[in-house]
């Protein structure tokens, strides 16, 4: 049985950017369906529209048994939505917040009451109830704020970019709470992520969307294995920057149309080469760019991953595209631009 | 009914957050005290003059004070509503069922919660200070309605700003802008009959000169209707189209 369907959504934003393209998957009951993508790729906006917190252009969709346009409000009473910034009110205490969401959802005090027991022991956070939300940690405060869209056991949960901003302890300790969850209540879960490694580890089956589109759907195991054998990596010697590219092709070339090499591609830093069997391939393509005096940096050999799915579907890397902010003024700077 | 118990619970939520700020409850009283004291201090001189209605300043301020507290007050309401906009916490409200008019009618209510215990330890600490009260608990009572409208009004618009800027600049610009001018432009600080002619003809298009005028007759002279009405009536007027425009602003910019 599906929990979502969608029938050609589409998102025009004002300027005539098309965010979500012409999207249809569905989602079946109790899975974990992930959406990988950049930044910017269009998965906030279909998560919004899903959540029915803006209209699409055209499309529509169908979640938990009712149509996102024509009964937002039926749809509201079976989801529930934790956005990638936390929504808690940090002035109040964890019981506060969950207590107030318990209203929103027409539950009455009794059943509140003992749901917030519930779902502060399931989240890991008993003892906290009566604490002010300004005292917990980052980590604690997310766990709080999926508890929030737990309170009425909804039928779907959205959560989007869950472990954003997080440290990677803390991230992995977020996905083992988002199993569990999925688990102990049977939600079905839809997320976004742009960690390769979080859609790897928590997804049952993944859709990879870039602009506006999804490229291809999956689960982890079936989209890896559409890349056959193992990647070997390879980075070059230059001597000058500006030969770059030229060295690039010429590398690519020398090894393109020997027999085991099955398909390459070539990224601003590196070279990535498909081969069938990665460990017999390297001495043969050390052999082969020496007779041509390319000098190699460095070479790796791995079984293929969702970015090498990413990179074959659009020539690009996630992490190149999602430009990731280093510093505490480029994360502002997002900031910024995202509310506008 | 959904509306009602929306509300009601989201009050609870507003009034706990401004409770737990203890800074804030200290300024918010210590506030009118400081300005009946200081400005009586400065205007002292003035009680001689004629035209006051009284002869002491702090009988023909205190009115003006409760007003003052009051329009400031509301005037920096929208800041809670940003505080949620920015925080995520309006969106993710947003996608649950909650009615979507209790999100801002329960912060304009608890505005006025506020501002009417504000405003009662305001007349309290001014029967203390001296200041008779001319129609006495009754009319006091008619004074919070005059208050409640300018401060709904005022709350209601701030709040509709929030939603239109959507930042701190800007919202924190216009009502520094607006609340000075709008207390000046008016018989706040000084009686009518005293003020130039051009600012006489304009106070009468500022809503906080009806509420002055009003509370001012019921501290000083009693039941003055013909003032009364048109206070009532304009300040009504004020109320309503701060709930609308903020109302419309929710709906197109809160998502």
């Amino acid at each position: 049985m599906s929990v979502i369907v969608t029938y050609r959504l589409i998102k025009v934003f004002p300027g005539g950017i098309r965010a979500v393209d012409g999207i249809d998957f569905e989602v079946n009951a109790g899975e974990i369906f992930g959406f990988l993508g950049p930044n910017g790729a269009g998965k906030t906006t279909t998560i919004k529209m899903l959540n029915t917190l803006i209209q699409p252009t055209s499309g529509t969709a169908v979640v938990a048994g009712f149509d996102i346009r024509k009964s937002p409000a039926e749809v509201r009473k079976r989801i529930g939505y934790v956005a990638q910034d936390v929504g808690v009110d940090e002035r109040a205490t964890g019981r506060e917040n969950l207590t107030l969401y318990g209203h929103f959802y027409r539950l009455d005090g009794k059943t509140i009451k003992k749901r917030v027991e519930e779902i502060f022991e399931l989240v890991d956070l008993a003892g906290y109830e009566d604490k002010i939300v300004s005292t917990y940690s980052g980590g604690m405060r997310k766990r709080l704020d999926i508890a929030m869209g737990l309170i009425h056991r909804p039928d779907v949960m959205f959560l989007d970019e869950p472990t954003a901003g997080l440290d990677p302890q803390t991230r992995v300790h977020i996905w083992d709470y988002i199993r569990n969850l999925a688990k102990a209540m049977g939600v079905t879960i839809f997320l976004t992520t742009h960690y390769m490694e979080e859609a790897d580890r928590l997804a049952d089956r993944i859709a990879i969307i870039d602009r506006g589109k999804i490229i291809v759907m999956g689960t982890p195991d079936e989209l890896k294995q559409s890349i056959s054998g193992d990647v070997v990596t390879l980075s070059l010697v230059t001597a000058e920057d500006n030969d770059y590219n030229e060295l690039m092709r010429r590398t690519e070339a020398a090894l393109s149309d020997k027999p085991f090499v099955i398909r390459t591609q070539a990224t601003d830093s590196e070279l990535a080469v498909y081969v069938d069997n990665g460990e017999s391939a390297v001495p043969s393509i050390m052999r082969l760019l020496a007779s041509q005096s390319i000098e190699v940096k460095a070479i790796s050999v791995s079984r293929p991953s969702l970015d090498d799915v990413f990179l074959k579907y659009t020539g690009r890397t996630i992490r190149a595209e999602e430009g990731a902010p280093t510093t505490f003024a480029q994360m502002q700077r997002k900031r910024i631009r995202k509310q506008r | 009914m959904n509306l009602l118990t929306d509300t009601w619970f989201q009050i609870g939520r507003h009034l706990r957050t401004q409770l737990r700020i203890p800074v804030f409850i200290f300024v918010s009283l210590v506030q009118p005290v400081i300005w009946l004291v200081l400005f009586t201090q400065v205007f002292k001189s003035l009680s001689t003059m004629p035209g006051l209605g009284t002869s002491s300043y702090l009988q023909f301020f205190a009115p003006g004070v409760v007003v003052m507290t009051v329009m400031f007050g509301s005037a920096w309401a929208g800041f809670g509503m940003l505080h949620d906009i920015d925080m995520g916490i309006l969106s993710k409200m947003l996608a649950t069922p909650v009615t979507r008019a209790s999100i801002i009618m329960s912060r304009i209510i608890a505005s006025m919660v506020m501002l009417i215990i504000q405003a009662l330890i305001i007349f309290i600490i001014a029967v203390i200070m001296g200041v008779d009260l001319a129609t006495g608990v009754p009319g006091v009572l008619f004074a919070m309605l005059l208050i409640c409208l300018l401060g709904l009004g005022f709350a209601a618009l701030s709040n509709g700003l929030a939603l239109l800027f959507k930042r701190v600049e800007p919202l924190m610009a216009v009502i520094t802008l607006a609340t000075l001018p709008v207390m000046f432009l008016s018989s706040v600080m000084m009686p009518a009959d005293l003020l130039p002619g051009w600012l006489d003809t304009v106070r009468h298009f500022n809503p906080v000169d009806y509420a002055v005028v009003g509370v001012r007759d019921l501290v000083l002279s009693g039941y003055i209707w013909s003032d009364l009405w048109r206070s009532v009536v304009v300040l009504f007027g004020w109320a309503a189209a701060g709930i609308a425009f903020g109302a419309l602003m929710f709906r197109a910019k809160a998502e």
